[in-house]
C-alpha cells in the first residue's frame, strides 16, 4: 500500500515535470491558486460553502470508476483495497474541509468528510451503454465531448439563468453566462491524437478557420437561451450582454489558437501565462491572438 | 503509384529506418512483414507524413495524406464519441457528404453507443468504416485482423480484394502469415529497418518457411520443456 501511493506521488511529479514545472514550483502555485480561489469564491457569492463543498466533492467522482476499481482489488485485499479507497477521498477533501474549517464552517466541513467515507463503497460505471443527445451531431468532436462531460454545469447555469430572473438580479445572470464561456474554453485545454489534425485534408488556415466557426457557432448555440432570456428580462442591460459574448468570442479564439500554437504538445508555461494575460487584460488579446495563430500555422505546416 | 526512396528515420541516436526503397503500384497488394520493433509501424508513419524523416515519397496524387486512409495498430477513440459520430468526424475531415451513415455500417456496429465502450474488433471494424467512407487512393493497414472475429476477417479480406480491383494501393502488415498469403501480391520482409527480402505471390510458401526455421531454430530446445 505505501507503495502504491509513493507511485501515485511519482506519477504527480512526473505530469508537474511534463506541465514544464519543478514539482516543488507545481505544488506551491497550485496551494497559492487554490487558496486565492477559494478566498475568492467566498469574498463574491453569498451561498459559497455549499457551491464549494459540492465542488470538492465532485472531484470524488474521479476515483470511482468501476475499471480503476477492479483493477485495485486485483491488486490489494478486501481490506487494504477499503484503506486505499478511503485514504484517497480523505486526501481529496482535505483542503476543501481546511478552508471550510478555516471559515468557521464545522458543520459543512464534517458532512464532507463523512460523505467522502462514504463514497469508498461507491463504484460508477462510466462507460455507459447510451449516449447523451447533443445538439452538434454535424460537427462532433470538442463541444459534443466537452458538452457531455460537463453537462450538469449547464444544466446549473439554465438553472441559474432562471433564479436571476425570479430575483431580478442581472449579475446572477451575468454570472451564468460567463461559467457557461469559460466551461466550453475547456474543451480545447488538451492536444488530440495527430491523427485527427493529419485526417483533414484543409491547409493550416483552413483547418484554423473551420475549427474557429464551429467554436463560434457552437457557443452561440450554449448561449443562446441565457442570452435571450436575459435579453427579454433586462432589456436595458443588451449592451453589457453583448459586450460579455462578445468577450467570449474572443477569449474562446484564443485558447483555440493557443492549443494550436503548442501542437502537438500541450500549451506551455509560457503559453499558458500569456493566455492568462489576455483574459486579465482583454486589450491585449488584439496582440495575443494573431500571435497564437501565427504559431499554430507554423506548427500545423508540420502536419497538415 | 508511391514511390519510396531512401527512407531514413532517426529517433535520436537510433536509427529506425536505414534506407527503404519501395516501389508501390495500382492495384496491388503489399504485405510488410517484420518482428516487433522491426520498424513497421514508423514506416508506417512516415509514408502518412506523422513523423519527420529523410528520404523521398512522392505520388500521384499530391499531397499524399489526403488520398491516405490511414489504420493505426491501435485506432484512438474519444471519449464519449458515438461510433456515427466517429464516422461522421472523418467524413467531415475530407469533406465528404454521406446521406445515410446507418447504411454503410457493413459490421452491424452499434453507432450510437460512445465507441470507447466497443470492443477491440469493434473499435478496428469502426475505424475501417470510417477509411472506407473517405474514399481513398490509399490505405495503409497496420495489423488490420487482429483482434477481430472470423466473419468479419473474412469480409475485410474481401473488402481489400475489392480495393484491388478498383485500382487502389493496399498496404498491410500482420503477424498472422495467412491472412497476407491470401491478400497480398507481394510481401516484404522488413529487418533491424531495412527490407531484406521481397517475394512475389509465388514463393510466399518458402518465405513462411524460412521464416518459421528463422525465428524458431533451436529457442524452444532451450526451454527444455517437459
Amino acid at each position: 500500500m505505501k507503495y502504491y501511493f509513493t507511485l501515485q506521488f511519482k506519477m504527480l511529479n512526473r505530469k508537474i515535470t511534463e506541465f514544464g514545472l519543478p514539482p516543488i514550483l507545481g505544488y506551491l502555485l497550485g496551494c497559492c491558486a487554490f487558496i486565492g480561489l477559494s478566498w475568492y469564491l467566498f469574498m463574491k457569492i453569498e451561498l459559497a460553502n455549499y457551491i464549494y463543498s459540492f465542488l470538492g466533492l465532485s472531484f470524488l467522482s474521479l476515483l470511482t470508476d468501476i475499471k480503476r476499481n477492479d483493477f485495485l482489488k486485483s491488486c490489494f485485499s478486501d481490506n487494504q483495497y477499503y484503506q486505499v479507497r478511503l485514504i484517497e477521498n480523505l486526501l481529496l477533501v482535505l483542503p476543501f474541509v481546511a478552508f471550510l474549517i478555516l471559515k468557521n464552517n464545522w458543520s459543512i466541513a464534517l458532512g464532507m468528510l463523512i460523505i467522502s467515507g462514504l463514497s469508498t463503497f461507491l463504484r460508477t460505471n462510466n462507460s455507459l451503454q447510451f449516449s447523451i443527445p447533443t445538439p452538434f451531431y454535424k460537427n462532433p468532436f470538442e463541444f459534443t465531448v466537452g458538452l457531455r462531460k460537463t453537462f450538469f454545469i449547464f444544466i446549473g447555469a439554465y438553472v441559474l439563468t432562471y433564479i436571476a430572473i425570479s430575483v431580478d438580479n442581472f449579475n446572477l445572470g451575468a454570472f451564468a453566462l460567463g461559467v457557461t464561456c469559460f466551461t466550453t474554453f475547456s474543451f480545447y485545454a488538451e492536444p488530440e491524437e495527430d491523427f485527427f489534425v493529419w485526417t483533414f485534408s484543409r491547409t493550416p488556415a483552413s483547418f484554423l478557420l473551420q475549427k474557429i466557426k464551429i467554436a463560434l457557432l457552437s457557443l452561440t448555440l450554449l448561449c443562446l437561451p441565457i442570452l435571450v432570456s436575459l435579453g427579454i428580462a433586462f432589456p436595458q442591460f443588451w449592451r453589457v450582454l453583448l459586450i460579455f459574448q462578445s468577450l467570449g468570442y474572443l477569449y474562446l479564439v484564443a485558447v483555440l489558437l493557443a492549443k494550436y500554437s503548442a501542437f502537438p504538445r500541450k500549451i506551455s508555461v509560457p503559453q499558458g501565462f500569456l493566455l492568462a494575460f489576455g483574459v486579465w487584460l482583454p486589450p491585449l488579446l488584439v496582440f495575443i491572438i494573431p500571435f497564437f495563430y501565427k504559431k499554430s500555422i507554423q506548427q500545423l505546416k508540420q502536419i497538415l | 503509384m508511391i514511390k519510396i526512396q531512401d527512407l531514413h528515420k532517426k529517433y535520436g541516436a537510433k536509427e529506425v529506418l536505414k534506407g527503404i526503397n519501395l516501389t508501390l503500384q495500382k492495384g496491388k497488394i503489399y504485405g510488410i512483414v517484420g518482428e516487433n520493433g522491426a520498424g513497421k509501424t514508423t514506416l508506417f508513419r512516415c509514408i502518412a507524413g506523422l513523423e519527420k524523416h529523410q528520404g523521398s515519397i512522392k505520388s500521384d496524387f499530391m499531397p499524399l495524406k489526403n488520398h491516405l486512409g490511414f489504420f493505426p495498430t491501435n485506432p484512438y477513440f474519444f471519449p464519449k464519441i458515438t461510433g456515427h459520430e466517429y464516422l461522421q468526424l472523418l467524413c467531415n475531415a475530407r469533406n465528404i457528404k454521406v446521406k445515410d451513415l446507418d447504411s454503410k455500417n457493413i459490421f452491424d456496429l452499434p453507432l450510437q453507443q460512445y465507441a470507447i465502450t466497443y470492443s477491440t474488433g469493434m473499435k478496428k471494424k469502426l475505424a475501417l468504416t470510417a477509411l472506407l467512407l473517405q474514399h481513398n487512393d490509399y490505405f495503409i493497414l497496420d495489423e488490420p485482423f487482429n483482434g477481430v472475429d472470423i466473419q468479419s476477417n473474412i469480409i475485410i479480406t474481401e473488402i481489400i480484394q475489392q480495393l484491388k480491383t478498383l485500382n487502389k494501393i493496399v498496404l498491410i502488415s500482420s503477424h498472422i502469415f495467412s491472412t497476407l498469403k491470401t491478400t497480398c501480391d507481394e510481401i516484404h520482409l522488413l529487418q533491424n529497418g531495412l527490407f531484406t527480402k521481397s517475394v512475389q505471390q509465388a514463393d510466399f510458401e518458402k518465405l513462411e518457411r524460412e521464416m518459421i526455421d528463422v525465428t524458431i531454430g533451436n529457442s524452444i530446445a532451450q526451454l527444455e520443456l517437459r
